[in-house]
């Protein structure tokens, strides 16, 4: 069950940050107030069903369209509508539904959900999911007949779910398939495989954790389909097209997403939603979240109402004696959280408070630095790092300066590409076919270029800048070449 | 330190100094770091920064000068500080005229150019030599990262030409002082000078004929069998310590006409004149294997190039002894190993494909055991990294041409 996998290049281990996760789970408490935006995730906006002054059940669908690709949006307590508004979320203004909570634990559970699920339909199973909201999950959804996702039920070739924890900070796979979870976990792989026959099914897991993969094998033992991958946590493993290569050993054409060679790759919550919904009845209202970083206080993971504001979901948590970045999701690609006040969405996994550190450093440049982390073993904390924990701050170390072409960026880019030969394109405002033939939108953004150059130039946002202005010349993607592995197996 | 700290900040606000701001700046981001953070993602980056990337090029570079100073004494530091001075003015005009901050490469090329001259060199030649080297190598072509040629090996290259006596005559015994350490000949010149006039197969050997090398043991036996070739009033030369032990021990050649060329071991442990750097091959070797491990330099160009200059010296100098010095003494001798290890490494002027970097060594190899053997000049490496320098941007786009094809659009 346990099979090889096919390396990706370049990626660099982030281990032992100060603060990590801690392998709990804190319930919280049902927040005053929440606000529910009508987009979630990768779904399109979708028109609102209720209005101010509306009582509303938590698991009563607010949000749904079902005539685009979409997935409905719930209320995620009981309580009553107080408004509609616009919120930016993620550089869109969408809107956003506001409701007071009555504090009451229940939820208004699905029609036709059965512990016995096993009876069910996969039409039922299906409307199940989708019903649920679980089908908003991952970059392109769980497809079901009701427009899920960008693609059918039928042209699932393969799903892979994915815990290879290779984030700087990241929930712990270990704490989400906890006690009773684990079964959960793997009926929730058979129900996707009810609505999915003809996929293959893989589970990637983080190798430095044995025993996790043996509990998790363990459990799979009955379900022969499902392939348990060790990986190795080097960032970005757990992106899309490096887990497609890595254990697929195909290869997502760039520009494009996993979904449009057949592949499906979702995370570990995402099948116990699916679980909820079908066994339980239970819509996606609430997530795990991994509280990261020394801005907490208490570093354990939460479970939290979608819609809760984060400063609710922190409340109590975050120290005092620093000034914190909160960062959604990821400390190399996550957006900073200006306002405490924006909610948490079904897509959020981890929220990240680092110190803002503004104060100079004498002579840092030449201090030993136990604490410090690169990728280069210029500090010692390459000798140290096991015993001590690398300090997750956001000082930029360094000034910017002109690129001495030392090559680290092309070392650990995983998509193999020269991001320094890119970037002198980009900031001369060479935006033509060069672009193209160096590959450029075989950048997967995951930001770890940025992260390793030492001239503090910020190579990723340049070359999202440079695919931003080929897109606005016309100079789209090339279409993948027909005699790619991949669009020859998705006849 | 308090003191300091608001004297900077006191300085910044003062509007004389504003076109000065370059250097208040240099002088405080070198003692307290930056207080910039991330903009935006990736909001934790690495600690690295090119502050600390080019001064462990200097601890690197410390075992050498360590060794220069204790071989040739105070003038080393001498013309280091000289060095630092007149190439760190440069420096800081362009700085200042271009209104953009004192970049620290010039830490390296301060540096690295004192270390590769001879130690006589007067001070004003080093001063001549590191400002020119600092503005046609590197401030002409628009500052760190545009230059094309490493500027310490322009600046090197610049006073060989124009003063050739100082930079070919004046070399310096390592720990000797006086008029007689002076001496013109490092291994690498007496090699060529005797090779010359010498033919290393003693079969053709006749009496009388002045010159004889041995390039190794194995030379010296075969030539000794041979009863025909006879060494009376020949001079013997040997390289490394094995053929001058079996010449020295064998009854036809006279203890006296016996003299050795070089030994490896006094190379290794700088006892053979050069340039200040360079002597102590030890201190060079480990400075060079210290900046491989920490990834500062990369280890295809020195390993490729020095790998390079071993086997073809080998091949040459088998069908060629006359002309062509031995594998093991082209590594040791002259300047390879410090230029292999700290200027071809150079990644602006060097290529930044791996194949490129392979294909740089190479050439750099070639080049120096041609140049070394058949032009006028010793300094090979010099020579060969110089112009390798000049085709960087060509292997480059070669390589780049092979490994992206071109795209329809």
């Amino acid at each position: 069950m346990i099979a090889k996998n096919k390396g990706f290049c370049g990626g660099y281990r982030f281990s032992n940050f100060e603060a990590a996760p801690l392998d709990k789970i804190a319930p919280l408490g049902i927040p005053s107030t929440v606000t529910i935006t009508l987009m979630q995730g990768f779904s399109d906006e979708v028109p609102c069903l209720v209005a101010p002054g509306d009582i509303v059940k938590a698991g009563q669908i607010i949000g749904r369209d079902d005539e685009s690709i979409s997935s409905p949006v719930h209320a995620s307590v009981n309580g009553k509508v107080v408004e509609v508004g616009k919120l930016e979320y993620l550089g869109n203004e969408v809107a956003a539904v506001k409701i007071a909570s009555d504090a009451s634990q229940g939820w208004q559970s699905l029609d036709g959900c059965s512990e016995q699920w096993d009876s069910l339909s996969a039409e039922q199973i299906e409307k199940l999911v989708y019903l649920s909201g679980a089908s908003g999950a991952g970059r392109a959804g769980i497809p079901t007949r009701f427009k899920s996702s960008i693609i059918s039920p039928g042209g699932v070739e393969e799903v892979i779910i994915h815990g290879v924890e290779s984030e700087m900070y990241g929930p712990l796979s270990e704490t989400l398939l906890k006690g009773e979870n684990l079964l959960h976990f793997a009926d929730g792989l058979k129900i996707l495989r009810k609505i999915l026959p003809a996929a293959g099914f893989h589970v990637a897991l983080n190798a430095e954790r044995q025993d996790l993969i043996a509990r998790v094998s363990g459990a799979l033992t009955a379900s022969r389909w499902v392939e348990v991958r060790a990986l190795e946590p080097r960032y970005p493993a757990d992106y899309d097209e490096v887990l497609v290569s890595a254990i697929l050993g195909r290869a997502v054409p760039a520009g494009h997403l996993a979904a449009n060679i057949g592949v499906i790759v979702l995370d570990i919550q995402d099948v116990l939603h699916v679980y909820d919904a079908v066994a339980k009845g239970k819509p996606v209202i609430d997530r795990t979240i991994a509280l990261c970083g020394p801005g907490f206080t208490d570093n354990s993971h939460i479970q939290v109402r979608i819609g809760t504001s984060v400063e609710d979901a922190a409340a109590g948590r975050v120290s005092r004696d620093k000034t914190w970045r909160f960062l959604r999701n990821s400390a190399l690609t996550g957006e900073r959280i200006a306002e405490m006040t924006r909610p948490i969405d079904r897509n959020c996994r981890a929220l990240i408070a680092v110190h803002e550190n503004d104060t100079r450093e004498m002579f840092a440049f030449v201090r030993p630095g136990p604490r410090k982390d690169s990728y280069t073993p210029m500090f010692l904390s390459k000798l140290l790092g096991k015993t001590l924990t690398k300090r997750g701050e956001t000082n930029l170390h360094g000034e910017e300066r002109p690129c001495i072409y030392c090559g680290f960026c092309e070392e650990v880019c995983p998509a193999g590409l020269m991001p320094h030969h890119l970037f002198h394109y980009v900031d001369r405002n060479i935006i033509d076919e060069t672009l193209l033939r160096f590959r450029i939108y075989d950048c997967i953004d995951c930001n770890l270029c940025a992260y390793v150059c030492p001239s503090k130039i910020a190579l990723g946002r340049h070359i999202k800048e440079g695919k931003d202005k080929l897109i606005n010349e016309g100079l789209t993607c090339p279409p993948p070449p027909s005699d790619a592995k991949g669009a020859g197996r998705s006849q | 330190m308090k003191a300091v700290r608001s004297l900077l900040d006191k300085l910044y606000e003062v509007p004389a100094l504003s076109r000065f701001r370059p250097i208040i700046g240099a002088a405080d981001a070198i003692m307290y770091g930056t207080n910039e953070t991330t903009h935006a993602a990736p909001h934790v980056v690495d600690n690295i920064d090119i502050k600390r990337y080019m001064s462990l090029v200097i601890v690197a570079l410390l075992p050498a000068v360590a060794a220069a100073y204790f071989s040739f004494g105070w003038r080393v530091i001498a013309i280091i500080m000289v060095s630092y001075i007149a190439g760190g003015a440069v420096e800081v005009i362009f700085a200042v005229i271009r209104r953009h901050d004192i970049h620290e490469g010039f830490l390296i090329t301060g540096l690295i150019f004192p270390l590769v001259l001879p130690p006589t060199t007067p001070l004003w030649v080093v001063a001549v030599g590191v400002v020119f080297g600092t503005m046609f190598g590197k401030e002409m072509f628009g500052g760190t990262g545009r230059n094309i040629f490493n500027p310490a090996l322009v600046g090197r290259l610049f006073i060989t030409i124009a003063f050739p006596a100082i930079m070919t005559m004046s070399w310096q015994t390592p720990f000797a002082s006086g008029p007689e350490a002076i001496t013109a000949a490092t291994p690498l010149t007496t090699y060529k000078s005797t090779a010359q006039a010498s033919v290393v197969n003693p079969e053709v050997v006749e009496a009388g004929a002045g010159q004889v090398l041995f390039t190794n043991a194995a030379a010296v036996a075969k030539s000794t069998q041979n009863p025909q070739s006879e060494f009376d009033g020949v001079k013997v030369y040997c390289m490394g310590d094995s053929a001058y032990q079996k010449a020295a021990n064998h009854r036809r050649i006279g203890p006296d006409n016996a003299e050795r060329v070089v030994s490896y071991a006094d190379l290794l442990i700088g006892r053979e004149p050069g340039s200040m750097g360079e002597t102590l091959r030890l201190a060079v070797i480990a400075g060079g294997l210290f900046l491989m491990v920490l990834r500062v330099s990369n280890w295809r160009i020195p390993v490729s190039y020095i790998l390079t200059v071993f086997v073809f010296a080998a091949i040459g100098s088998y069908f060629l002894p006359a002309r062509i010095a031995p594998p093991l003494f082209q590594v040791l001798a002259g300047g390879l190993l410090f230029g292999a290890m700290f200027m071809a490494t150079d990644p602006i002027t060097s290529p930044f494909t791996k194949a490129g970097k392979y294909i740089f060594g190479i050439s750099c190899g070639v080049l120096t055991v041609l140049i070394r053997s058949f032009s006028g000049y010793v300094e090979g490496v010099m020579f060969s990294i110089v112009i390798m320098n000049a085709f960087t941007p060509l292997i480059d786009q070669i390589v780049l041409s092979f490994k992206y094809r071109p795209v329809k659009v």
